[in-house]
Formats: C-alpha cells, sequence, structure tokens
C-alpha cells in the first residue's frame, strides 16, 4: 500500500516569486516556503496530491464542480498572462488519479474528472517552491472555493478522510505528499482589499495547532468563510487536508497576516 | 440571465487572448454578442466597478477590468469604484494599500 508521508498547507502569492528576485532573502514567504521544502525533501515523497481552488482559469460558472479530480497525464500553467513566475509543464499520474475516482464514487462521494487542465497560480505557485523541475508527478484535486454556494467544510473534511482511506487502500508503493493550496482568509479584490480578519485567523490558527480539525470544519460555515474576504474559500482546502491527517499535529504551523504555511509529518 | 454573461464576458477577458484583443479593439460590437441588459451594459461600459459587483459579478472576474484596464477602471481606482455605494467601513482604512501590480505578459 501506498503511504502518506507529509502534509502541508502553503498559499500562492503570486507576486512572491517575482519580489524574492527584486529583494532576495528579504521576504518572509520565502523563508516560510522554503521551511515547507525542507520538510517535503526530507520525506522524499513520490507523488503529490494537491488540494486547490481554481480562480476562474480551468473552471467556468458554465461548468463548475464542488470537487473535481485531475487525471490529464500533464497540464501546463500559470495560463494567466499577468503572473510573474516561470510557465511550467506538469505531470499528472493518471493510473493513481483513475483509481481515486473510482475509489471515490464507491464511497459515495460524486467526484467529477477533468482530463485536460489549465493550471492556473493557485495550482503551479506551491509546486514552484515544493517541487522544482517539477520532477514529482502531481495529481490536482479541486474544490469550489469561490462560486457560492460552496462545499460543506464537514464535507471537504469526509473528502479528506477518503483520500488518507483511498491512499492507505492503493497498491501502489508510493510515498505520497498532500498539500493544500490556499491562505486561511484574505480579500485581494474585493471591497475590502488589505484587511484581514485576524479573530478568524486566530480561531484557525488555535484549532489546527490543537488538532481540532473537525471542530474547524464545523465552525467554518459559508457565512463564517465569506465574511473574512473575498479569498477565504482557500480555507476549504486546508479543511480537507486536515480530514487526512487524523491525530497527527502540525509540526509547525505560521498564520502570517492570513497566509497559512503547516506542515504535519507521518514517519 | 444575465450577471453570467458579464461574468463571461470578464472570464473570456482574461484567457481567451484573441477574445481580450477584439474587446479592446471594437468592445460594442463584442458586446453585442452577450445577452445584456441595457443595465449590465451601461455599467460594465462606464467601468462602474460598484455597480457590477452589487449585480453580483465575481469579484475574481471584477479584477481583470484593473488588470486590462478596460473600460477606464485601473489600479489606481480600481479599490475606490468597487466600494461606491457601500456605506462607509472601518475596515476600509486598513483595506487602502495599492492594488498589486504586475509585470505585464507578453500577451
Amino acid at each position: 500500500m501506498a503511504k502518506l508521508v507529509l502534509a502541508a498547507g502553503v498559499p500562492h502569492p503570486p507576486r512572491l516569486v517575482y519580489e524574492m528576485t527584486q529583494s532576495p532573502g528579504k521576504m518572509r514567504g520565502e523563508a516560510l516556503m522554503k521551511q515547507v521544502r525542507e520538510q517535503v525533501e526530507k520525506a522524499e515523497p513520490d507523488l503529490i496530491i494537491e488540494v486547490d481552488s481554481d480562480h476562474f482559469v480551468n473552471f467556468f460558472y458554465n461548468n463548475l464542480p464542488s470537487f473535481c479530480v485531475g487525471m490529464a497525464e500533464e497540464a501546463e500553467g500559470p495560463q494567466e498572462t499577468w503572473c510573474p513566475i516561470p510557465r511550467y509543464t506538469v505531470r499528472g499520474h493518471v493510473p493513481l488519479a483513475k483509481a481515486l475516482f473510482r475509489y471515490g464514487v464507491n464511497a459515495k462521494f460524486d467526484l467529477a474528472a477533468a482530463h485536460e487542465l489549465r493550471l492556473d497560480h493557485s495550482l503551479v505557485v506551491p509546486l514552484h517552491f515544493l517541487n522544482p523541475s517539477m520532477e514529482l508527478p502531481v495529481i490536482p484535486i479541486y474544490t469550489n472555493g469561490f462560486a457560492s454556494p460552496l462545499p460543506l467544510a464537514t464535507r471537504c473534511f469526509a473528502l479528506g478522510r477518503m483520500l488518507r482511506r483511498f491512499i492507505e487502500a492503493w497498491e501502489g508503493k508510493e510515498r505520497i505528499a498532500l498539500i493544500a493550496s490556499g491562505c486561511f482568509a484574505m480579500d485581494v479584490g474585493g471591497p475590502l482589499r488589505g484587511w484581514t480578519d485576524t479573530e478568524w485567523v486566530k480561531t484557525i490558527s488555535d484549532f489546527l495547532v490543537r488538532g481540532q480539525y473537525h471542530a474547524l470544519a464545523r465552525r467554518a460555515t459559508e457565512d463564517r468563510i465569506n465574511a473574512a474576504g473575498n479569498n477565504s474559500g482557500e480555507l476549504l482546502n486546508w479543511i480537507t487536508v486536515t480530514g487526512a491527517v487524523g491525530k497527527t499535529k502540525p509540526l509547525f504551523l505560521e498564520g502570517d497576516e492570513g497566509s497559512g504555511y503547516a506542515v504535519w509529518k507521518f514517519d | 440571465m444575465s450577471v453570467y454573461q458579464v461574468n463571461k464576458i470578464l472570464y473570456l477577458t482574461d484567457n481567451d487572448a484573441a477574445f481580450r484583443k477584439r474587446l479592446t479593439a471594437e468592445p460594442e460590437t463584442v458586446l453585442k454578442e452577450f445577452r445584456l441588459t441595457t443595465e449590465e451594459h451601461d455599467a460594465l461600459t462606464s467601468g462602474a466597478v460598484g455597480k457590477l459587483y452589487q449585480m453580483g459579478v465575481h469579484t475574481f472576474l471584477l479584477n481583470h477590468l484593473y488588470r486590462y484596464e478596460l473600460f477606464g477602471v485601473n489600479r489606481d481606482n480600481y479599490l475606490s469604484r468597487i466600494r461606491e455605494g457601500m456605506k462607509y467601513d472601518p475596515r476600509f482604512e486598513q483595506g487602502n494599500m495599492p492594488v498589486q501590480r504586475f509585470i505585464k505578459g507578453s500577451s
């Protein structure tokens, strides 16, 4: 059976890579990404499952699944011309993605599947840091973090639990890293741009540090998420990942003004 | 039907370079291809971000108006425009950081 060797969560600030080139060694995000990267390296994964919310690049209102498994052989991104990071080709892992899809359906998760993907910055920025040169294959799992109505956070948590069971039931020997892409809470282009809901960020951090993951999922209603800014639905990706970590507490966790960085180890 | 159509125009603006070029060159011709109400058409072409926001256009898609500097919207006026029609909120004070400037892509 395969093994979950590491779980992590990181944000995907599109400007970070550019800012690092302007003032190397000065950005807090650079240091935190490095910290997560070191743990990923130590865990020696063979494959990454990344839980992410597309920002209207791969999906649009014409067809927008609550949950979708990416099963493309490879895909390119970021597609956004305004995102100043290198454009990559990211390899998928079709057999494992297909098996996950089937396992999910049998576990009563009516997942969608996408055999072609246009990757946005939210999928690629974490990989730029955590999967340099894109050497590891990546299976994207998309949650609808932005287009109301959002999936229930408790359902995302259950999805994460199913992911863990799938990983442990999979016949391969892969060492798997599970990564959440996104912030805890933020407003990036709505009327509250620049404001951080520090109370909500602290609530999230406290629940995570104590390992009270299901309690966090119960607290994270759509109303609460939306009140924290237009980008705050990315918390659903974190909650999905916490569904997979069981009782393990994070090795480290940093709220960083709503951005959020954390690592869980399982060896 | 419609807020969907406004969302779609903004989605295509970001994801389809040929569409973006056409929209910039001949906006009225392109907008006729969509089923917009007069109110939506006028809000869009006058860059009334706040009105579009109140109508329910998604903020992520509204962002493309300043990114591509469409209909008079730019990085400097986006925030004040999206707040038009809203009651004053003290959180605006913290939100007054400028909208991020990106290096423009080749297309």
